[in-house]
This record gives structure tokens, C-alpha cells and sequence, in this order.
């Protein structure tokens, strides 16, 4: 996206429809039916969780199966606080703290994997936690989960809690994006295209790895949280299987390693397992269907279809002898980031 | 805490160990030679679970319904194979997805045809009963559970070491293309295997309906546990599936009596301990 936008061209097609599209989405409380406005708060929370499995995947080739765990955890906290009697600030105080220290967890055991070695620890620690709301019946109120946990009064309508999702989902993308261009993101890209580079540079690829998922914890987390204040309610199925998973689809059909596929992903599975959920019987036969035809037909996702398609057209037409483009700019940025999908595995 | 106490919950231990490797030992057998994390291997499970009941309760033949089952299971894997998991051969990431959703397609065919209601296999008159053992009773079902899985662990390392078979899959596991180079059809390898790998599980899921009532959910459930096994015992290593699957089966059999509140948790720990100090499992190599 960055390369997109070339020097001296302040105004650009992608600024302008980013622009467009958050003014939109600014005006949606007033035009439509507050249903539709809760459904859209979902999407972005959703766009959240897939945006911290996103920076793993992206920066790192690291796949996260096991993410909802994180924000299901934040989530217990608010709701463990919420009804032992203790206020919003408490309650958000005790889910940072459950955030970082099973980030913490997750971090140390993964460190020292890659692939799909990271793929399948991540997996067996989201399914620990979900085996945890169950069991753990004294904290978790078990298969019923902990109903009654309201939201702060000052974003207690849906249109208010909206806002705060968007804004929320907004700083949280700007604020990857810092991580991404730091010098730290390029450690973890030096980390993702060579560890023994790295380590031999003197750079520590498991504290880096730590560091790294210690992060995406915590923007998983916030997702817990406002999701737990969506529903006003935390139960078991928050930290399934399917909830880790669907974040990864979300992130594949969208796009890995670039911000906005995530997003794009996120609308996409929330407004369909919410809208469609209701009509079709089978609904994870249908979801199954998808995963298998994603990986199939489109395993770039649709923001990596979009950019060949745009190099596509940008090459031919410097072929074609427009000297407004050069062929440079042309090339696609995600040359690298989209390989997570398409790479052969180093054995 | 008295030791014939202890002794029955060791053997509760030893005969959940024992399904853990029926299961473990194909998920591991597929990771090894053909590198995909295979996440539907819990769903081929219950599908094999759910065709043994219904064929035991047509037929009332126990063993046929084991061989309807593992049969059954290991074409669908085969046809699974074939279709869509070769065409994206070598892509890791895609292999797993695709694996998700065969899990979910499944899984929810299986909760539309055959209902959510737990099901409990009626044990086969010869394996029925319990055995006398000292002072103590003990369910025969199990001990024969246990005794299975020796026979195919011992039959799984004969298979490896001593027949052609084995020489080739030993061969694939180490190099492929130099096993290709040599003549060897590793695509009909790889096939096979994973046919293979999904009638073990096929088979434990009608074996292991004896023990744990099938319902959805125990899919996932057993395919926690197997990925926890291999990660121990390490990606890809029979004796490792072995060696993981009594260790699990030990500390879930014990934690269940001691800490019912935290029995995932005491699963997970060694888990986190092994990951922590020795990444690839305690009988895992170094890719």
C-alpha cells in the first residue's frame, strides 16, 4: 500500500476511498437500523482479532490458531471483575493483566517454534483455555457462562459502543502500522525471511518472537474485551476452535501481511455468518466449503488478487509507453508478504 | 491414597493412553512422511465412531463394525487425498486449512445424520465382564484396549523396519525426491499413507466409542489430545506417539481424581515444558 501512494501525489485513489469509506462508516449509525449497526460493531471487533493474528502472519509467517483463546481470556477477566462487584476500571485493569500474562504463556512456549510447529502449539493452547471455560466452573460459570455484564455507561446505547469499536479498530490498525514500519518490524521480517540470520546479526529470534506475540496479545485482547461488552455476556463458545479459526480465514481471505485485507475478511465472514447463519440450515458445512474453496481459488486473498491485478495493469500499460508510470512502482510490494500462503516449507 | 487405588487409575490411564495412540500413531504417521498437519484426523475419528455404532447396532458384529469403519474412513481419507489435498501439495498453511474445512464438513454431516445425542458402543460379549485381578475387578473392555495397542505399535514397528513397505515410507520420510529419483511412485506413497493414517483413526473411533460416548464435540476433544501427544513425543515419531500417549493418558487419568478443576490444565503443562526445553518433542528431529 505504501508504494501505492508515489512521491509528490498527496492526494491518491486509495487515500481518497479510505477517506470515503471512514466517513461512511462514521454515517452509518444515522442511516441504518441499529441491527445492522450492532452487526458492523461485531465485524470490527472481529477485525480486530484478525488484525493481531494478521501482524504474526504477516510480519512473522507465524499462524495463530489459537488467538480467540487470548481474547476469551480478556473477556473472563471482565467478566469474572463484572460480577464479583467491581467497577469498568477494575474490570479493564484485571483484563489486561489476564491479556498480558496469557500472551506471556502463549509467548514462551511458542518462541522457539516456526511453521507449522507454531501453527499446531498455538491450536493445542487455544483449546487448553477453551477446555479451561469449561472446567473451570468457580471462575467461568462453565457451559453457561457469565451473563449480566454490562457496558460502561457512556457507551451503554449500541450507537455509542459503535463509535468506540470504530475508534478503537482505527487506533489499533495505526498503531500496527507504527509497529510494522519500526525497527522492530524489521526485525521481525529479518526474523521471518532468515532466524539464523538474524541470530548470527546477535539479534535474539525467541525474545523477538516473544516481544512480538506479546503485542498481537494484547490487540487480541481488546477484541476480547469489546466483545464481552457486545454481547454483554462471555461463554465457552468465545474460545473455540471455530473462533481461532475463523480469525485465520478471515485473514487469508482478505489477504495476509497487508492492514486492510483483515478488515476486508472480517466484514466479509461476520456479515456472512451473521446474515446467512439464519437461513442456511448446515452452517458449518457451508463454512467448511468455503475454507476448502478460499484455499483453492484464492489463496492470496482478495486485497492480494487486487494488487496483481493493479500491477498487471500498471505494467501493460508502461508496455504500452505511458511515461506517467514507471515500471518500479508498478511492481507488487507483496512479493514478499504473500508467500505465507504459497511458499514451500524449509525443510 | 491406597495402592489398589492407585493401580486402578493407573490402568484408567494406561487404557485412554492406548486410544490416544491409535489415534496419535496416524496423525503422527502422516505428519512424518507427508509433512500436513492433518486437523481433520479428530473428524475422521468420529466418523469412524459413529459408522462402527451404526453397523454394530445393524449387524450386532463387533468386529464388523470395526472393519466397515476403518475401511470406510480410509477410502474417504484416500478420495480426500486424491481430490484436494493434492493440489496443494508442499504449501503448509493451505494443507492445514483445508483440513479445517474437511473437519467442519464432517463433523456437521455427522451431528445432521446422526444426531447430538451421546452414544455408547454395547462391548462385545467376549470383551465384556471384568477380570479378577488380585483383590481387585477390572473392566476386560479396557485391559483389551490396551493389548491392541501394544499389538499395533509392535506391528507398526515391524511394518517400519522389516518390510519394503517400510523401507520406502523410512526412504520418503528422510528424502523424497531422492526416494522419487530411485522409481519410487511417492504420490501413490503419499496417498496411501494417508488412507492408512485415517483408517487408524477410523478404527480407534469404534474402538474408543467402547470407552468415551460419541458426541459432537469429541472430535475436537481427541484431536486435543493427539496434538498434544505428538508434540511431546515429537512431530512425526511413532515411538514418540508411544511414549506421549502413556505419559497423557497417566497424568489425565491421575489429575481427574486429584485436580478435576484444572485436568486440561495439567495436560497443557507438560506440553509447555517440553515445548520450553526441548522444542521439537522428546523423540522429534530437527527439521
Amino acid at each position: 500500500m505504501t508504494r501505492l501512494a508515489r512521491p509528490g501525489r498527496l492526494v491518491t485513489l486509495p487515500r481518497v476511498a479510505l477517506l470515503v469509506t471512514l466517513a461512511l462508516a462514521v454515517a452509518v449509525p444515522y442511516v441504518l437500523r441499529s441491527y445492522y449497526v450492532s452487526i458492523l460493531a461485531l465485524a470490527f471487533i472481529a477485525g480486530l482479532l484478525a488484525a493481531s493474528v494478521n501482524m504474526l502472519a504477516g510480519q512473522m509467517h507465524l499462524v495463530s490458531i489459537g488467538h480467540a483463546g487470548i481474547a476469551a481470556s480478556a473477556a473472563y477477566a471482565v467478566g469474572w471483575a463484572s460480577h464479583h462487584g467491581y467497577g469498568h476500571a477494575t474490570q479493564l485493569a484485571l483484563a489486561l493483566v489476564v491479556t498480558l500474562a496469557v500472551s506471556a504463556v502463549y509467548g514462551v512456549t511458542s518462541m522457539r517454534t516456526s511453521g507449522i510447529f507454531f501453527l499446531m502449539v498455538t491450536l493445542a493452547l487455544g483449546m487448553v483455555v477453551f477446555g479451561l471455560t469449561y472446567r473451570l466452573s468457580r471462575v467461568t460459570g462453565g457451559e453457561n457462562g457469565l451473563p449480566g455484564i454490562w457496558r460502561p455507561p457512556v457507551v451503554a446505547e449500541m450507537w455509542q459502543f459503535y463509535y468506540l469499536c470504530l475508534a478503537v479498530l482505527v487506533l489499533a490498525v495505526l498503531a500496527l502500522r507504527v509497529v510494522e514500519r519500526s525497527p522492530f518490524g524489521l526485525v521481525l521480517r529479518g526474523i521471518r525471511d532468515s532466524e539464523s540470520r538474524m541470530s548470527s546479526l546477535g539479534y535474539s529470534v525467541a525474545a523477538n518472537k516473544f516481544v512480538a506475540m506479546i503485542m498481537s496479545g494484547v490487540v487480541a485482547g481488546t477484541a476480547g474485551v469489546l466483545s464481552v461488552w457486545h454481547a454483554e455476556f462471555v461463554s465457552p463458545a468465545s474460545a473455540d476452535f471455530l473462533r481461532s479459526a475463523l480469525a485465520v480465514i478471515m485473514v487469508i481471505v482478505g489477504g495476509v501481511g497487508t492492514w486492510l485485507g483483515p478488515l476486508i475478511g472480517a466484514g466479509l465472514v461476520t456479515g456472512a455468518e451473521h446474515l446467512l447463519s439464519t437461513h442456511v440450515e448446515r452452517w458449518p458445512t457451508v463454512l467448511g466449503l468455503v475454507f476448502i474453496a478460499v484455499v483453492l481459488f484464492a489463496p492470496n486473498g482478495i486485497v492480494g488478487a487486487a494488487r496483481d491485478l493493479a500491477g498487471r495493469l500498471r505494467r501493460s500499460r508502461a508496455r504500452r509507453g505511458h511515461p506517467e508510470t514507471d515500471t518500479s512502482a508498478g511492481t507488487p510490494p507483496a512479493a514478499t508478504e504473500d508467500s505465507v500462503t504459497s511458499s514451500a516449507p524449509n525443510r | 491414597m491406597d495402592f489398589e487405588v492407585l493401580l486402578v487409575h493407573s490402568l484408567n490411564g494406561l487404557s485412554y493412553g492406548a486410544l490416544l495412540f491409535l489415534v496419535a500413531s496416524g496423525f503422527t504417521l502422516i505428519f512424518g512422511l507427508l509433512r500436513i498437519v492433518n486437523l481433520a484426523h479428530g473428524a475422521f475419528y468420529l466418523l469412524g465412531a459413529y459408522l462402527g455404532l451404526a453397523t454394530v447396532a445393524a449387524t450386532g458384529n463387533f468386529l464388523f463394525g470395526v472393519l466397515v469403519a476403518a475401511f470406510v474412513v480410509s477410502g474417504l481419507g484416500l478420495s480426500l487425498e486424491r481430490s484436494l489435498l493434492k493440489r496443494v501439495r508442499g504449501k503448509e498453511l493451505p494443507e492445514v486449512l483445508l483440513t479445517i474445512g474437511i473437519a467442519f464438513v464432517i463433523a456437521d454431516l455427522c451431528l445432521a445424520i446422526f444426531g447430538g445425542d451421546p452414544q455408547s458402543m454395547v462391548t462385545p460379549s467376549a470383551l465384556s465382564g471384568a477380570v479378577g485381578l488380585g483383590s481387585l475387578t477390572y473392566p476386560r473392555y479396557r485391559l483389551g484396549l490396551v493389548l491392541v495397542a501394544v499389538l499395533i505399535a509392535v506391528a507398526l514397528y515391524l511394518l517400519q523396519r522389516h518390510t519394503k513397505i517400510g523401507a520406502i515410507v523410512r526412504a520418503g520420510v528422510d528424502d523424497r525426491e531422492m526416494a522419487a529419483a530411485m522409481g519410487i511412485n511417492i504420490d501413490r506413497v503419499f496417498t496411501g499413507m494417508f488412507a492408512f493414517g485415517a483408517a487408524l483413526a477410523g478404527f480407534a473411533g469404534v474402538i474408543g466409542a467402547g470407552l468415551l460416548p460419541v458426541r459432537p464435540g469429541v472430535d475436537i476433544e481427541i484431536l486435543l489430545f493427539a496434538l498434544v501427544v505428538v508434540i511431546i513425543g515429537g512431530l512425526g515419531s511413532v515411538k514418540g506417539a508411544a511414549v506421549g500417549s502413556v505419559l497423557i493418558g497417566l497424568i489425565d487419568a491421575y489429575s481427574k481424581v486429584w485436580v478435576p478443576e484444572f485436568s486440561y490444565f495439567t495436560v497443557f503443562a507438560p506440553m509447555a515444558l517440553v515445548l520450553v526445553f526441548r522444542p521439537v518433542g522428546l523423540f522429534g528431529r530437527t527439521a
